[in-house]
């Protein structure tokens, strides 16, 4: 696998988020927070409704990740993000990046989580390695 | 019945907890994330971010988060890759602890180690409305 070129867009991750998928993610992670969970608890709150785990939306980065760099983002990848909006059932949510340059030997991507207006959900940095990596 | 997170002062040092990455959680957590990339490297790789989210998991079962908590950033760093059927201890420090205009906002780095050694290591932000009593 040869490490993607500075200006390269990585192949986007495209999601339908559910209520059923937050209650799955909930189960595997083993974060039952009601904001996650519970429509009536949550629609109490400052978000007016359920919410996806900020730990989904990464999990989407992450397997744009993997699908761009392979065994470098497993083994050595970094990963620096701010959440910055919530994404809700009914989203369609896109996990996106593009190489922005290379330093002190590894690849620098900008990522982002968008929704389907464009709103920005999650952004931030993630690095590999560079090189020719085994895929 | 943990200590409430907001409680916790700055250097404050969680209890680890221990996990097992078993075949039948990996697939669980795979098909949650709906993560078809991690199949094509290997069968016995565990997508990393799985093991970030047993990070946050071993700190929710240390410290209860309040209510009106929001996780508002997230580092991490990834050592190695970690296999189906390894043995994890996932940790956490409270590693800065700040209040202003009635809301905490908290630093809690966490770090994983398998069976051959360190896995990740990374760091939460969290913010919280303060609560009433000080910091223990």
């Amino acid at each position: 696998m040869t490490m993607p070129a500075v200006g390269t867009e990585l192949a986007p991750v495209v999601v339908a988020v559910t209520q059923e998928k937050i209650d799955r993610y909930a189960a595997a992670g083993g974060d039952g927070n009601p904001l996650h969970t519970d429509p009536e608890f949550a629609a109490q709150t400052q978000f007016g409704g359920t919410i996806a785990h900020g730990m989904l939306l990464l999990a989407y980065l992450s397997r744009m990740l993997t699908a761009a760099f392979g065994q470098a983002w497993l083994s050595n990848g970094r990963l620096k993000v701010r959440f910055r909006a919530p994404a809700r059932p009914g989203d369609t949510v896109s996990a996106v990046g593009h190489v922005v340059r290379a330093e002190s030997g590894r690849t620098v991507c900008a990522v982002e989580c968008r929704n389907q207006a464009g709103e920005t959900l999650v952004s931030g940095e993630a690095a590999c390695p560079s090189g020719e990596v085994p895929a | 019945m943990p200590p409430r997170l907001d409680t916790l002062a700055k250097g404050h040092e969680l209890p680890p907890s221990a996990f097992e990455l078993s075949p039948e959680w990996v697939r669980q957590y795979v098909a949650a994330v709906e993560d078809e990339a991690i199949g094509l490297l290997g069968p016995d790789l565990v997508p990393p971010m799985a093991v970030a989210a047993l990070a946050v998991r071993a700190l929710l079962e240390r410290a209860a988060l309040p209510p009106g908590a929001v996780h508002i950033g997230q580092e991490m760093t990834f050592r190695r890759a970690a296999c189906v059927g390894e043995r994890l201890s996932a940790s956490a420090r409270v590693v800065s602890r700040g209040e202003r205009q009635g809301w905490v906002l908290m630093g809690i780095d966490l770090s994983v180690e398998g069976e051959g050694g360190p896995i990740m290591e990374g760091r939460a932000t969290v913010t919280m409305p303060a609560a009433a009593e000080a910091p223990s």
